[in-house]
């Protein structure tokens, strides 16, 4: 067992997962918002532009992740030279297929925050933005921070498809020791290793996003 | 001129009148109550001076600038003069009691944190809670809550506060503590507060004046002894004499005396000795409004006629308001 290479399809996904997921955010963030603020409850709802935006949400959430890689190649190759062979190649892939979802998430935490407290801050005489980031953004935030562990978790998912372009990772690892040896695969060790390590992942995104909501929320401390 | 004056405001809902042509004035320093049953429109009407509501028709005036209409938003400067209390609180969870209050200040642009925080704490103190400043709201009581938010409402000194059934989700004890403190508001602020309730109780312990809403309308408006005194229509006697409707009397008919703060005689006894009528009382209250005690006493009208001419003629001479009721006229 290489565990170098174990160390390498690590960082590769943990690199592709990572930076897509922060791309995502940057992107799905203020889509986020300004799907809820476009929205029915939302602080100027606008039912042309909700719907424009909800669907090209929906329709990039309803193509499956292979396709997108496939359609993007073009895109891919245009900014990094190459589409495949590399873990950063997924990069931009990987962010078509999660934006989409997390403008979602961020969408669904907003919808939790209470009216009334939006309602308060507009009787004194509050912009929309003084909204945003002091009330919405501000008592979303628990559930915002969940939502970055679940987003980030499904990201992780979607890097199974590195391995189709050769672009690396732990899953891509795993198919190769298939590959390798199809008829007793299961009595390497190494693909228990993988497995391992994929739950360890997942589980610390998973415990760290728990952690980080509850830590931050104010709601059942008392002082 | 008065502080406020709402001139024929029209509110619909799909279609569904929520305020008809409703039209009151509040002068400055008055605790102006706002009675109805639920659905009657009195929330709609104060989230229209407060700019949570955009009205169809008629328009808002403020120290008689036009405040808002159809077409006109309020600004938020005058935004921040109205301050508003809710029935749900809506503390902001997850920042804490000071942080709270201070968020009417943020939102005011205050750049400097210890002027805020300086305002804040001193906020937090005039409602008694300058040791809770650290807490979150979740650990707070339901009291504790509106006192915060009024400490909030307080922070931009404004000049109107609204309350939309500020007290209905608080225990009768803490309901007395709050409305104490807003009239504390009152009088020493000079404050103007407009206070929408469907509870009489809360609207008789504070208010100088009171308006009645029933079905979008306005039924009836003026002081608040002379609308509880004498109600004049059916659904401002209902929700007045709400809780004493008697149904097995109403055979029978009844006279109703009106006290209005100006007698301290034993009307009652008198009668039984001065005319020899021996009178049953139905239903009787009275109530304390501004040190004067005003109310109604119903008694069963005599059956003998010479009886009857001879206690109206009493009540006359002593200068007792009545009324003859059919059945006993509370329902």
């Amino acid at each position: 067992m290489d565990w170098n290479e174990f160390g390498i399809a690590v960082a590769e996904t943990a690199g592709m997962t990572l930076i897509s997921a922060a791309l995502a955010y940057l992107v799905g963030l203020p889509l986020g918002i300004l799907l809820y603020n476009t929205g029915k409850k939302g602080l100027r709802p606008n039912r042309v532009i909700n719907l424009i935006l909800g669907t090209i949400v929906n329709v990039l959430r309803s193509i499956p992740c292979l396709i997108l890689i496939i359609v993007l190649i073009p895109l891919t190759r245009g900014v990094f030279g190459r589409a495949t062979g590399d873990w950063y190649t997924m990069i931009i892939p990987l962010f078509f297929a999660s934006f989409a979802y997390v403008a979602r998430v961020v969408e669904t935490s907003l919808n939790e925050v209470d009216q009334g407290v939006v309602e308060a801050a507009k009787s004194m005489g509050a912009s929309s933005l003084q909204i945003i980031l002091k009330v919405l953004l501000k008592e979303a935030r628990p559930s915002l921070l969940l939502g970055v562990a679940l987003s980030t978790i499904s990201i992780l998912g979607y890097t199974a498809f590195a391995y189709d372009f050769g672009a690396g990772g732990l899953i891509a690892k795993a198919y190769s020791v298939y590959h390798s040896s199809p008829m007793n695969y299961l009595s390497k060790p190494d693909i228990w290793v993988i497995l391992l390590l994929i739950v360890a992942v997942v589980q610390v995104i998973q415990e760290l996003g728990l952690f980080l909501a509850k830590r931050t929320d104010k709601r059942r401390i008392a002082k | 001129m008065p502080e406020l004056e709402i001139v024929k405001l029209t509110k619909s809902f799909g279609g569904k009148k929520i305020l008809d042509e409703v039209s009151l004035s509040v002068e400055k320093g008055d605790i102006f109550g706002v009675l109805g049953l639920s659905g009657a429109g009195k929330s709609t009407l104060v989230r229209c001076i407060n700019g949570l509501e955009i009205p169809d028709g008629g328009s808002i005036y403020y120290q008689g600038e036009l405040l808002c209409d159809n077409k006109t938003r309020i600004s938020s400067a005058k935004r921040r003069k109205i301050a508003m209390i809710f029935q749900q609180f809506n503390l902001l969870e997850q920042r804490n009691v000071l942080g709270n209050v201070e968020l009417a200040l943020e939102i005011a642009k205050v750049k400097d944190k210890k002027i805020r925080r300086e305002k804040a704490l001193s906020c937090l103190r005039r409602v008694g809670l300058e040791e809770k400043a650290e807490a979150y709201p979740s650990s707070l009581s339901g009291g504790q809550k509106q006192r915060v938010a009024i400490a909030r409402a307080l922070a931009l000194e404004p000049e109107v506060i609204l309350s939309d059934e500020a007290t209905s989700a608080l225990d009768p004890e803490t309901t007395q503590s709050i409305l104490s403190l807003l009239k504390e508001l009152n009088r020493d602020l000079g404050i103007t507060i407009i206070m929408i309730s469907h509870q009489l109780g809360v609207i008789e312990s504070v208010c100088n004046k009171v308006a009645i809403l029933d079905q979008a309308k306005l039924v009836e408006s003026g002081d608040l002894s002379d609308v509880f005194l004498s109600p004049k229509t059916d659904i401002a006697r209902s929700l007045i004499y709400a809780d004493h409707v008697t149904t097995d009397l109403n055979e029978h008919h009844f006279i109703r005396l009106l006290f209005d703060g100006n007698t301290d005689e034993p009307i009652i006894a008198n009668i039984v000795q001065d005319c020899s009528i021996l009178v049953s009382i139905v239903y009787a209250s009275t109530k304390v409004i501004d040190g004067k005690v005003y109310g109604q006493t119903v008694i069963k009208r005599p059956k003998d006629l010479k009886e009857r001419e001879k206690l109206k003629k009493y009540l006359k001479l002593h200068n007792v308001e009545f009324e003859e009721v059919k059945s006993n006229g509370l329902e």
